[in-house]
């Protein structure tokens, strides 16, 4: 992980887009942190979501499986995640099968789950510096 | 001005950002989150709002199915990427949809949006006409012209006796609380109609002058109430 503190200024994550972040929170950290919590306190049941629905074959529930999840990716400013989900629904739109969706399942299943390490990870930094800026 | 709303999401994290974009604004007062259609309506059976910050996605009845069973026409604010449910969207009057994560200020654009637009009409619900202000000019319509008013998303459109129709920036809701009670009732979330020009019902159907106009379920009662049945 790559976090500075830079005067009063967080630096995130690389994957994280921190002006798309800026557009949304513009510097409130403290909010960030919440939003932070949030999304991983409904982490859990919305990747669960996810893995029930292509293990039952379900490509209609999987597909708004990762509808669902899509913003959360936004939220927190892992936008490519987000483009990524996007990309993910369009194939279960063009698939006959969950079989077609292997390999596109598996990536965007290993992306969830670096995303939540990289969230978990930028939750702490922002606990950090928000209880050294209070 | 304060708009009393609720928001309707099953994601957490959207539900508080938009909880904090309506405080931050100090124009929306959030009278309570629910996650699904079913505690919704549960709330909205006994209170009305303004305003409706509604997912359409959620678990069990989608949000179309909430806006069925309401029993009066708040302003909507749709709350998903879809564009699929733009038709629907129009059928509802949805005033916007804001795509998650949107920004604080598009949040305000969409809040700009609901505000009613009070100078376009003039009337006083005891006199014989209105006046409405469409290509620039104020034109008088007696009430016994108008057959009936029709939603056209942020517009409505004046169908008169004559054949004419007037459009003009307004919502059904604005209108409904405008028009003369003792002429208009409102039909369905899209129609407000003259009850003195209508020819026949059937079933879930007015017909005026060869129009036909929804009756929804929740004003049906209200048009028995009103016609003039022996």
């Amino acid at each position: 992980m790559n976090n500075l503190k830079t005067g009063n200024t967080f630096v995130f994550n690389p994957e994280i887009d921190a002006n798309y972040l800026n557009s949304l929170y513009g510097d409130d950290y403290m909010y960030l942190q919440e939003v932070f919590e949030a999304v991983l306190d409904d982490y859990q049941s919305l990747t669960d979501h996810i893995e029930y629905s292509y293990s039952s074959g379900n490509l209609a529930a999987l597909r708004s499986a990762v509808h669902k999840f899509k913003p959360v990716f936004g939220f927190v400013g892992l936008t490519a995640v987000q483009q990524l989900c996007q990309d993910f629904e369009k194939t279960c739109d063009q698939a006959a099968s969950p079989g077609e969706l292997s390999g596109d399942y598996e990536t965007l299943k290993n992306k969830i789950f670096q995303s939540k390490q990289i969230i978990e990870e930028e939750k702490k930094n922002l606990e950090v510096f928000n209880s050294n800026c209070s | 001005m304060s708009l009393s709303c609720i928001i309707v999401e099953d994601l957490q994290v959207a539900a508080n950002y938009l909880r904090n974009c309506c405080e931050k604004s100090g124009q929306v007062e959030v009278r309570g989150h629910f996650s699904n259609v079913t505690d919704a309506l549960s709330f909205l059976n006994s209170h009305t709002v303004d305003l409706i910050f509604l997912d359409v996605e959620m678990p069990g009845a989608n949000g179309f199915e909430l806006l069925d069973q309401i029993a009066f026409s708040p302003k909507v604010i749709l709350t998903t990427a879809k564009s699929e449910y733009a038709y629907n969207a129009f059928q509802y009057n949805v005033s916007d949809y804001l795509m998650k994560p949107f920004t604080y200020q598009r949040f305000l654009e969409a809040l700009a949006k609901i505000q009613p637009s009070k100078e376009t009409i003039s009337t006083n619900s005891a006199t014989d006409h209105i006046y409405i202000k469409t290509d620039g000019k104020l034109i008088r319509l007696n009430n016994d012209s108008i057959l009936y008013i029709e939603s056209m998303g942020d517009y409505v459109k004046f169908v008169t006796i004559d054949g004419k129709k007037y459009i003009t920036h307004n919502t059904i809701k604005n209108l409904e609380e405008k028009v003369s009670k003792q002429h208009f009732l409102k039909v369905h979330r899209s129609y407000i109609v003259n009850l003195h020009k209508i020819d026949d019902m059937r079933e879930n159907l007015l017909f005026i002058k060869g129009n036909e106009i929804p009756v929804s379920k929740a004003n049906k009662a209200d048009v028995f109430r009103r016609l003039n049945i022996v």
